[in-house]
């Protein structure tokens, strides 16, 4: 009851904020071709970093309102996400060196992204990952 | 840790949901400290203990 109850207020506020950013995006790189470089297009540009805060506002809430086993497992995942990241990160950092093409930080989170998502669903299956 | 919860709560006709509810933890939290995936924090086990009536150390327990 509590968990649905939990997901469902998750789902609103998650859903909404995304579809914020959404819109936001959208305007931000419609306008941002009708503006001079400068300023005030820079923020345009950064705006959807706004609903993105409200996306990660809604993901504590969420981690507050979950039961400790299930906010254990959630941050064992973002942990597992953001050292296999960083880890990737210092790699192709070394490898740019050696004349590798340089990627953008789009990529870095990419890798987050996907690697939080594996490893929430991969825990479903084997938590305790180690013991 | 070993437990006897999943026996305590089958003696009570309860479901998994059912604890759960009465935890106001989820199913799958339920579902992991039957089968000794997760070990509760101490307020968690102590709720068990309550809605049990049995001390904690007749529930939860190490392995001999």
């Amino acid at each position: 009851m509590r968990e649905r109850e939990a997901t469902r207020k998750y789902l609103m506020e998650f859903g909404g904020a995304m579809a914020l950013y959404l819109v936001v995006l959208f305007c931000s790189l419609r306008g941002a071709t009708h503006v001079d470089e400068g300023l005030g297009r820079t923020l345009l540009l950064l705006s959807p970093m706004i609903p993105i805060a409200l996306v990660i506002w809604a993901y504590v809430r969420q981690l507050r309102r979950v039961d400790e086993f299930v906010r254990l497992r959630n941050l064992q995942a973002v942990a597992l996400a953001g050292g296999i990241t960083a880890g990737f990160a210092l790699t192709w950092g070394f490898l740019e060196n050696a004349g590798y093409p340089r990627l953008g930080m789009f990529t870095v989170w990419s890798v987050f992204a996907a690697v939080w998502a594996i490893s929430s669903v991969v825990q479903g299956y084997c938590w305790p990952l180690r013991r | 840790m070993k437990n006897v919860m999943r026996q305590l709560r089958t003696d009570r006709g309860w479901s998994q949901g059912d604890l759960a509810d009465q935890l106001e933890v989820s199913r799958q939290t339920v579902n992991a400290i039957e089968t000794e995936r997760y070990d509760p924090s101490l307020p968690l086990a102590f709720a068990i203990a309550r809605l049990f009536g049995k001390p904690i150390e007749k529930i939860f327990f190490t392995e001999k």
